[in-house]
C-alpha cells in the first residue's frame, strides 16, 4: 500500500511515526472490512441513504444577519476588509 | 436531581434556576479537576441566564418547558460565541458564528448551557483518549475510561455535575460512553434530530441524543430537540406525540427479542449475567422474550469501518486552515498539508482509509459494497421487526476497561463498539440504561426499536428502570 500516495490525495502531511504505523495499521484495517466480501449482495440495491425522504426542497431566501456575518469574520485565520485573505495559487 | 426535579422546583418556585446552576457549578468545582469532563465552563454567563430566567418568571413570563434546567453540550454543537473545536487542534480556536438547531431548541426551552465537554478528536474514538486537549476519567473508577466519544458528557452526567448534557452517536458515541458511566443514553432514528450546525462526521449516520440520569429525564430533552429543520435536508417529520406523557410502567404483551449473535462467547462473562438477568427481569413482568436470529449483525462493524472514514475523509476536506482553524504556511497546496497535519492520529488514519477506498479503481469493492451491506443488514433487521416489537442486547462487550488499555490497537478499539453500530448503520432508535454492575463497574442494556418508534422505545426502557428500582 503506498502511503504516500494517499497520504497526498488527502493533502494531509504525517510524521515518520505516523507513516510507520499506517504502514501496518492500515492494510490490517482494509483485511478486517474485507470479510464483507462474504455477504452475496447480488439481490440488494447500494444505497447512499436508508431514508425514505426524497429532494427536502426549501425556498432559497437570504436573511441578513450582521452578528453572523462577523462571526464567520471572526474566524478568518487571515482579513482584508471583511473579505477572507488566502495564499497565493500561483507564483 | 434529575431533569424533571429541577423544573418541577423552579416551577413551583421551590428552587430559582440561579441555585440550579450554582449548584451544578459547585459539583464541577469539586470534581472535575479529577475527572476532567469538561473543556470550558461558561460560569459567569450561565448565572447571568440563570438570574435572567428568575426575573422573567418573577415577572410572570413562561420560561420554558425545560425553564433553568443545566445542561452540558459535547464540543461538537454550535452555541454561538463559544468555542465549538470537537476536541480538535484543527478547530482549537474555532468560534461558532451561529446556534445549531438542537442548541437554539433547547435555550428556547429555557436550559441554562453550563459548559462543553470533553470527547475523542473530531468524534473519531472509544474512549474520549484521542481528545487533543485532556483526558477524561470515569467517575466510578477514576483508572478507567469515560468510554467514547461523548465521553466528557457521560462522564460529567454520571458524577451529578448536570442532569444532562447532548452528544452525539455515529456508531455508538452516545450509548457506549453511557453505558461505561451508568447513565442513560439515546441515539433517536436517523432523522429525528436535526444536525444544522453539528461538526459533521458521518452523514449517513450521526444522530444528535441526551445522556441523561433516568429515562423520563431522556424523553423531556427529546421533546425539545427532535422534529423537521429546514436547515437539515435530512430531518424527517416525527410523530406528534408528547413523549414524557406516554411513558408507561407497563412491559405486559410486548415482544422483546433477543439476538443470539449478540452473546458471544468473546464477551465478558459477567457483562453477560448481567444482560441475562434484566431479560429475566422482563419475562417476569409480563414480556415475551424470544430468540432471534441477525446473522448478518457481524457485518455491520465492518461496513461501518468503510463508510463511515469514507464519508468522514470526505466532511473532513474542509478542515483546511482557509476560513477558520490555523493557517498552515507557504502556498496554498503546502498550507492544507500542514493545517491537516493538526489532526491526531486517529483522525488522519480514517481520512487514509477513507481518501483510498474513495479512490479510483476501489470505490466499487469498498464503498459501493459497505452500502450494499448495510442494505442487506436493513431488510434483515425490518424482517425480524415483524416479529417482535424490541429487540434486548447488551450495549458493551465488556466494562470500561483501563486509560490506556487499547489504545494503540485500532481494531481492539472499534471492537469496542461491536453491539452499538447495527443501530447507526440501520438508522433504528437504540437507548442504554443500566442494569448493574459488573466488576464494579456499570453494565448497560439496550434497546432497539423499529425506526420512528422512538416514544414507544422509551416507554418500555422507562418500564424497565422502574423494574430495576
Amino acid at each position: 500500500m503506498d502511503i504516500d500516495r494517499i497520504a497526498k490525495l488527502a493533502k494531509i502531511a504525517l510524521s515518520e511515526e505516523e507513516k510507520a504505523d499506517f504502514e501496518t495499521s492500515l492494510p490490517s484495517i482494509l483485511d478486517y472490512v474485507g470479510k464483507l466480501e462474504e455477504v452475496d449482495t447480488s439481490k440488494v440495491e447500494a444505497k447512499a441513504y436508508l431514508t425514505d425522504s426524497v429532494n427536502a426542497f426549501r425556498a432559497d431566501e437570504i436573511e441578513e444577519s450582521a452578528e453572523e456575518r462577523q462571526g464567520v469574520i471572526d474566524n478568518f485565520p487571515s482579513e482584508s476588509g471583511g473579505a477572507l485573505q488566502v495564499p497565493a495559487v500561483f507564483e | 436531581m434529575t431533569v424533571r426535579e429541577i423544573r418541577d422546583a423552579i416551577r413551583d418556585g421551590n428552587m430559582t434556576a440561579v441555585q440550579a446552576v450554582e449548584e451544578s457549578l459547585r459539583v464541577i468545582e469539586e470534581k472535575d479537576g479529577e475527572i476532567g469532563a469538561f473543556l470550558e465552563v461558561f460560569k459567569e454567563e450561565a448565572l447571568a441566564r440563570a438570574k435572567e430566567l428568575d426575573e422573567r418568571k418573577a415577572a410572570g413570563e413562561d420560561i420554558g418547558r425545560l425553564g433553568g434546567v443545566p445542561i452540558a453540550l459535547k464540543d461538537n454543537i454550535l452555541y454561538k460565541g463559544h468555542v465549538a473545536s470537537a476536541a480538535s487542534k484543527v478547530l482549537e480556536k474555532h468560534t461558532a458564528a451561529y446556534h445549531a438547531t438542537i442548541t437554539e431548541r433547547l435555550l428556547d426551552a429555557g436550559v441554562v448551557i453550563i459548559g462543553r465537554t470533553n470527547m475523542d478528536d473530531a468524534a473519531m474514538g472509544s474512549s474520549t483518549e484521542t481528545s487533543a486537549f485532556k483526558q477524561t476519567k470515569n467517575p466510578f473508577n477514576l483508572m478507567k475510561t469515560p468510554g467514547g466519544s461523548s465521553g466528557g458528557p457521560a462522564a460529567a452526567v454520571a458524577a451529578g455535575m448536570v442532569p444532562a448534557a447532548i452528544g452525539t452517536d455515529t456508531g455508538g458515541s452516545i450509548r457506549q460512553p453511557a453505558a461505561l458511566c451508568g447513565v442513560v443514553g439515546v441515539k433517536p432514528t436517523y432523522g429525528h434530530v436535526s444536525r444544522y450546525g453539528i461538526i459533521a462526521l458521518s452523514s449517513s449516520l450521526d444522530q444528535a441524543g441526551p445522556l441523561t440520569r433516568t429515562v423520563e429525564d431522556a424523553a423531556l430533552i427529546l421533546e425539545v430537540m427532535h422534529g423537521k429543520d429546514e436547515k437539515d435536508a435530512t430531518s424527517i417529520d416525527v410523530p406528534e406525540v408528547a413523549i414524557a406523557e406516554v411513558l408507561s410502567n407497563s412491559l405486559e404483551g410486548l415482544r422483546f427479542g433477543v439476538p443470539k449473535e449478540y452473546f458471544s462467547d468473546a464477551m465478558d462473562q459477567e457483562v453477560k449475567a448481567r444482560v441475562e438477568e434484566a431479560i429475566e427481569n422482563i419475562k417476569q413482568a409480563g414480556g415475551e422474550v424470544k430468540e432471534v436470529s441477525l446473522p448478518l449483525m457481524e457485518y455491520a462493524l465492518p461496513a461501518y469501518y468503510i463508510i463511515q472514514p469514507a464519508e468522514a475523509s470526505s466532511n473532513l476536506g474542509r478542515y483546511d486552515g482557509l476560513r477558520y482553524g490555523t493557517r498552515g504556511k507557504g502556498a496554498l497546496e503546502d498550507s492544507y498539508r500542514e493545517a491537516r497535519s493538526l489532526f491526531g492520529k486517529e483522525v488522519k488514519r480514517r481520512i487514509m482509509i477513507g481518501s483510498y477506498i474513495l479512490s479510483a479503481g476501489y470505490y466499487d469493492a469498498y464503498y459501493k459494497k459497505a452500502l450494499a451491506v448495510r442494505t442487506a443488514i436493513h431488510d434483515e433487521i425490518e424482517k425480524v421487526f415483524e416479529d417482535v416489537d424490541m429487540l434486548v442486547t447488551p450495549t458493551s462487550p465488556s466494562v470500561a476497561w483501563n486509560l490506556g488499555e487499547k489504545f494503540d490497537d485500532p481494531i481492539a478499539m472499534y471492537l469496542a463498539d461491536i453491539y452499538t453500530v447495527t443501530a447507526n448503520i440501520t438508522g433504528n432508535p437504540a437507548i442504554s440504561i443500566p442494569c448493574g454492575l459488573a466488576h464494579d463497574l456499570p453494565v448497560g442494556l439496550q434497546f432497539i426499536a423499529p425506526r420512528g418508534e422512538d416514544a414507544k422505545m422509551l416507554s418500555v426502557a422507562h418500564a424497565f428502570e422502574k423494574l430495576s428500582e
